[in-house]
C-alpha cells in the first residue's frame, strides 16, 4: 500500500538541491488546485518503468489512467520478444470493484497475462481509486509472484500523492525493493554501468551507446530505456550509476550507494559539449587510465566527424539569434545544443526550473542572456529588442512567432527524431534549417482582404 | 434474419482486464463537451493526472491548444475535503492568475476518485459567482460517449429555462461525441438551408475546428453560449443524432413538452439522410436547396461506383457505438460485409447492427478478426497491430484518438456529402490493399 513516511522521505531528498532544505514534507512539488497541466505521480511512475519491454505493465484502476496514456511515448526498444511497451493493459475497474474491492479482478488479470503473454515480469500500478478503496495489491502481487515464478512488482504511486517527479521516485523505490539484487549477472566487467533515467525516447540512447561500445563501457542495466527486467535485477553489480537528465531518480542512486556502494554521477547527452563532458565524467569515475585514454581518442574522432558534418550548417546559422521558451532541463539543454550549432540564445525560460536548472541556464547563456520568469508576457518584447530570428516554444506561443514574422519550432511537440548525442545534433540542425527556410510564418501573418483598409 | 437475431452481445465482460483498450473514460467525454460551450472553463475534479492525460489526448488529436483545468485532489484532500476546498481553490487560482480570463461557465466534471469519495459537487455551486454546471462522470462507469451525453443533459437540466412557447424556426441539434467539428457544421448548415435558426449542443464546430486566432487555449472559444443554452427550450425541433444523445433530448422535452423530437441513430448513407431531409421538408413545407439535391445524386453515383469493391469486401469496425452503427449501415447499404463490430461500451443501439459479430471489447478482441478481413476501421492504436501482421489488411482511421493524421477536425462523414467522400475513401483504401495482394 501507499507508504506516507516513504513519500515524506522522498519529498525531502538529501541529494536533491531543491528539496533538501525545505521543511519536512514540503520539499517536492505538491499539486495545486487549478493547474492547467502537469502529470500525476502515476504518470511519473509509468514513464519511469514503462520502457521495460519484456515486462507487462498492468494498470489497476479505472479507464482514464491507461486509456488515454498508452502508446503515446516514442520510447524505442530493441527487444526481440513481444514488445509490451506499445501495448496497454488495465483492469479497467467498474462500480462493482469499487464497492466490493478489486483484488479478485487483479488476481485474475495477472493469471490472464501470464497465460497469454508469458512476460519476464509484471508491474502492477495502483491508482487513486484502487488505493483509496484499499485493494491489497501487495498481497495479490506477492502471491501471484510465487504462483507464476516471475517478479510481480507493486508500484504504489497513485496520482493523488503528488506530481510526476514524485511518482518517478516511487517507481525507483519499487525497483529497488523488488528487483535490484535479486539475480546475479552472467559476467561482470570493471566497466559496467547502470543508466538511470534515460527512457530512450525517439532512440536518444542509441545516439551515444555506440560510442560507449567503442570505448569499452558496458551498460549492465538500464532504468529503463530499452531495458529488460532481467538486467535491472543484476544492477547491484555495476561499478557506476549514471543518471541521465533526471533529478527524480537521485534517491534511488543514493540508496544504491548506501546499500551496494555504487557511486553515481549525473550527466546529459544534449549537444556536443554535454556529450563530451558526460563521456569524460563516466570514464573518470570508472578510474581506468587506459579507458580514459581510449575515450579521449574516440571523443576526438567523433568531434572531428561532427564538425565536418556541421560545416554547411554553420554558414546557414551564422548570426542567428534564438529565444527559447520551454520548461525544466530543456531550458538549458536545448540552449546548449543551439550554441553548439553557432546560434546565439538570447533568452530562455526559467518559469518551471529548479535552482540547478537556473544555475545551468545562467552558465550557458552568460551574463548577457535573459532568463525569463514570465515568458508568455516577456518573449514578444525580447524578440523585438534582440531582433531574434527564431522562437522555440510550445504550441501556445505559435501566434507570437506569426505576429513577429519569425521562424518557429514547437519544442513540446512529440518529436520523431532524437536530438541526443553527437549525431542527434545533426537532426536538430536539420530541423532548424527547415524552420529558417520556411516562409509559412511570414505568409500566414498577411492580412485578409477584408482587413486591408 | 433469424441468424442475426440470435447474436448475443456481451453486456457482461468476458475477461478480467482490457488489453489494448479502445474505451475512453466518461470524464474525458465530459471535458470535450464543455469545450463546446463558449468561454467555458472545463474543470476536471480529480487528481491532476486525469486532466493532464485528457489535455494531451485532445491536443494531439485536434493538434490545437486545449483549454482545461483540474482540481488536483491530493491524498489529503481526498480524505479531509468534501470537494468544496479543491473546487473553490481551483477556481480562485485560475481566475486570479489570469486576470484577463473571464469564464462564463465553470464546467465541473467528476472522476472515479472524487465519485468514490462521494463529493457533493452540486452544493459547491452555491459558493461560486460564475455560472456553474456539474456532471457526475466516474470513469469506472460508462465511457466517452456517455460522459459527453451526460454533460449535454446536465447543461439543459441545470441551465435551460422552462417554457411552453416555441419559436417555429428554431432548431437544436444534439450530436454524439464521435462527430468531428466539421460534421456538426455541415448539419447546422443544412438546417439553416431550411430556414432554421440552428444551434448545436455541445458545439465544437466553432471551437475545435482548427481556426487560427489570437489568445488560444485558455478558455473554449466560439461554440454555443451559456445564454443560448438558457433559452434552448423555445426551439420547435430538437434533432438527436446518435442514440446516446436521447437522454439529453428527453431532458429538453421536460423543459418544454411542445418541442418536436427527430431522432436519427446516425446521418450516414442515403436512407437516414432521406428521412432527415423529408422531415425538415414536411415541417418547413419547402424544397431543399439545389446543391443538397445534387449531393444526393452524387452519393448515389458514389454508391454505384464503389459497390463492386465494397460489395466484395469484409470489414471490422471498432469505436463508440453511435459511430459504429453509422459506418456499418453505410457500408452494408452498398453490400459490404461487416465481420465484426467491437464497441467501447454497451449501448442498446448495438443490438440493431447487422454484423457477423458484435461485441464490447478491446483491440485484443478485435485483432482476432484482423487477419481475415479486408479493411479495418479503427483508431490510431490499430495501426501498429496491423503493421505487425503479415497479411495486407487496410486501415481507415476513425474515432478517438487519431494521432497519426492531421486535419481530423475537418473530416466529414455525415449527410449525403460526407457519406460520398467516405465511400470513396473506403474504396480507394480497398483498391490499395487488394491491388497489393
Amino acid at each position: 500500500m501507499v507508504n506516507r513516511s516513504k513519500i515524506k522521505e522522498l519529498m525531502n531528498e538529501s541529494a536533491c538541491s531543491h528539496s533538501k532544505d525545505k521543511k519536512p514534507g514540503a520539499g517536492c512539488d505538491m499539486p495545486k488546485p487549478g493547474l492547467a497541466a502537469g502529470g500525476c505521480a502515476f504518470d511519473g511512475a509509468q514513464i519511469s518503468l514503462f520502457p521495460y519491454a519484456d515486462a507487462v505493465h498492468l494498470v489497476h484502476g479505472p479507464q482514464t489512467c491507461l486509456g488515454a496514456s498508452w502508446e503515446t511515448r516514442e520510447t524505442l526498444s530493441s527487444y526481440e520478444g513481444k514488445d509490451h511497451t506499445v501495448m496497454g493493459f488495465t483492469t479497467g475497474i467498474t462500480t462493482n470493484d469499487v464497492i466490493f474491492g478489486g483484488d479478485k479482478r487483479l488476481d485474475n488479470s495477472i493469471d490472464y497475462i501470464v497465460q497469454h503473454y508469458a512476460p519476464e515480469g509484471i508491474f502492477v500500478y495502483s491508482t487513486c481509486v484502487t488505493a483509496m478503496v484499499g485493494d491489497d495489491i501487495d498481497m495479490t502481487c506477492k502471491l501471484a509472484s510465487k504462483k507464476h515464478n516471475i517478479p510481480v512488482v507493486p508500484v504504489h504511486a497513485p496520482g493523488f500523492v503528488g506530481g510526476k517527479n514524485l511518482g518517478s521516485r516511487l517507481a525507483g523505490e519499487a525497483v529497488l525493493e523488488h528487483l535490484i539484487g535479486t539475480k546475479e549477472p552472467e559476467v561482470i566487467t570493471p566497466y559496467d554501468i547502470n543508466l538511470i533515467g534515460d527512457y530512450n525516447v525517439t532512440g536518444d540512447m542509441w545516439q551515444y551507446l555506440p560510442i560507449f561500445e567503442k570505448i569499452g563501457i558496458r551498460v549492465l542495466s538500464s532504468l529503463s530505456g530499452d531495458g529488460r527486467v532481467g538486467n535491472i535485477r543484476t544492477a547491484h553489480r555495476a561499478k557506476l550509476n549514471v543518471i541521465v537528465c533526471a533529478k527524480s531518480l537521485v534517491t534511488l542512486c543514493r540508496k544504491m550507494n548506501e546499500k551496494y556502494e555504487i557511486p553515481w554521477i549525473s550527466v546529459s547527452f544534449y549537444g556536443k559539449r554535454d556529450t563530451t563532458f558526460a563521456i569524460r565524467e563516466i570514464v573518470k569515475a570508472l578510474g581506468d587510465e587506459k579507458l580514459i585514454q581510449k575515450a579521449e581518442d574516440i571523443i576526438a574522432q567523433e568531434e572531428a566527424k561532427l564538425e565536418r558534418e556541421l560545416l554547411p550548417y554553420r554558414k546557414l546559422f551564422a548570426g542567428k539569434k534564438a529565444v527559447l521558451n520551454t520548461g525544466g532541463n530543456k531550458a538549458w539543454s536545448i540552449a546548449s545544443g543551439l550554441q553548439d550549432l553557432g546560434i546565439e540564445v538570447v533568452a530562455t525560460s526559467i518559469r518551471k526550473s529548479t535552482e540547478d536548472d537556473i544555475e545551468k541556464a545562467r552558465e550557458y547563456l552568460g551574463e548577457e542572456g535573459i532568463l525569463m520568469k514570465a515568458p508568455a508576457s516577456e518573449q514578444a518584447k525580447i524578440i523585438d529588442d534582440k531582433k531574434a530570428d527564431i522562437l522555440l516554444a510550445g504550441g501556445r506561443s505559435l501566434y507570437t512567432a506569426i505576429k513577429k514574422k519569425i521562424s518557429f519550432i514547437d519544442v513540446n511537440q512529440e518529436k520523431k527524431v532524437s536530438y541526443g548525442g553527437y549525431s542527434g545534433l545533426i537532426n536538430l540542425a536539420d530541423d532548424l534549417k527547415y524552420a529558417f527556410a520556411n516562409p509559412v510564418f511570414a505568409n500566414v501573418s498577411k492580412k485578409a482582404p477584408w482587413e486591408v483598409l | 434474419m433469424e441468424a442475426e437475431k440470435s447474436i448475443k452481445i456481451n453486456k457482461k465482460e468476458h475477461k478480467p482486464l482490457q488489453v489494448n483498450p479502445i474505451k475512453h473514460s466518461q470524464p474525458m467525454g465530459a471535458a470535450l463537451a464543455f469545450m463546446g460551450v463558449k468561454n467555458c472553463l472545463p474543470l476536471m475534479h480529480g487528481s491532476q493526472g486525469c486532466a493532464s492525460y485528457t489535455k494531451v489526448f485532445y491536443t494531439r488529436h485536434f493538434n490545437e491548444p486545449i483549454a482545461m483545468y483540474n482540481t488536483s485532489v491530493s491524498d489529503i484532500t481526498a480524505v479531509l475535503d468534501g470537494g468544496d476546498y479543491s473546487i473553490l481553490m481551483a477556481i480562485e487560482n485560475i481566475t486570479k492568475k489570469n486576470k484577463s480570463m473571464k469564464p462564463e461557465l465553470i464546467g465541473l466534471h467528476t472522476t472515479g476518485l472524487t465519485e468514490t469519495k462521494g463529493d457533493d459537487v452540486r452544493n459547491v455551486g452555491s459558493h461560486i459567482e460564475i455560472p456553474y454546471c456539474y456532471v457526475n462522470t466516474p470513469d469506472y462507469e460508462g465511457g466517452m460517449e456517455s460522459g459527453w451525453a451526460l454533460t449535454a443533459k446536465s447543461l439543459i437540466n441545470q441551465h435551460t429555462k422552462q417554457t411552453t412557447e416555441v419559436k417555429a424556426n428554431k432548431l437544436l441539434i444534439l450530436p454524439h461525441v464521435s462527430m468531428q467539428p466539421a460534421e456538426v457544421e455541415k448539419i447546422k448548415e443544412l438546417c439553416e438551408g431550411f430556414g432554421f435558426e440552428t444551434y448545436a449542443l455541445p458545439d465544437l464546430s466553432t471551437s475545435l475546428d482548427g481556426y487560427l486566432s489570437e489568445g488560444q487555449g485558455k478558455l473554449g472559444t466560439g461554440a454555443i453560449s451559456i445564454e443560448d443554452i438558457v433559452n434552448l427550450a423555445d426551439s420547435s425541433i430538437v434533432v438527436t443524432i446518435g442514440s446516446s444523445m436521447q437522454i439529453a433530448s428527453k431532458e429538453l422535452l421536460k423543459k418544454n413538452p411542445n418541442i418536436k423530437e427527430l431522432h436519427f441513430d446516425h446521418l450516414m448513407g442515403q436512407e437516414n439522410n432521406d428521412n432527415f431531409v423529408a422531415s425538415l421538408m414536411e415541417i418547413r413545407q419547402i424544397e431543399p436547396r439545389p446543391l443538397l439535391k445534387r449531393w444526393r445524386g452524387r452519393l448515389q453515383d458514389a454508391m454505384l461506383d464503389t459497390h463492386f469493391l465494397i460489395g466484395s469486401s469484409h470489414f471490422v469496425i471498432t469505436g463508440e457505438p453511435d459511430m459504429c452503427i453509422g459506418i456499418s449501415e453505410l457500408l452494408a447499404s452498398v453490400g459490404g460485409t461487416i465481420d465484426a463490430v467491437i464497441a467501447t461500451t454497451y449501448s442498446p443501439v448495438l443490438e440493431k447492427i447487422s454484423a457477423e459479430k458484435v461485441l464490447v471489447g478491446d483491440l485484443e478482441d478485435a485483432e482476432v478478426y484482423f487477419n481475415n478481413t479486408d479493411l479495418v476501421i479503427s483508431n490510431y492504436h490499430a495501426e501498429r497491430l496491423l503493421h505487425m501482421q503479415e497479411r495486407n489488411t487496410g486501415l481507415i482511421l476513425r474515432g478517438f484518438p487519431n494521432y497519426e493524421e492531421l486535419g481530423n477536425q475537418l473530416k466529414n462523414d455525415q449527410l449525403y456529402e460526407g457519406s460520398t467522400y467516405f465511400l470513396f475513401e473506403v474504396a480507394n483504401a480497398l483498391r490499395h490493399v487488394k491491388h497489393a495482394k
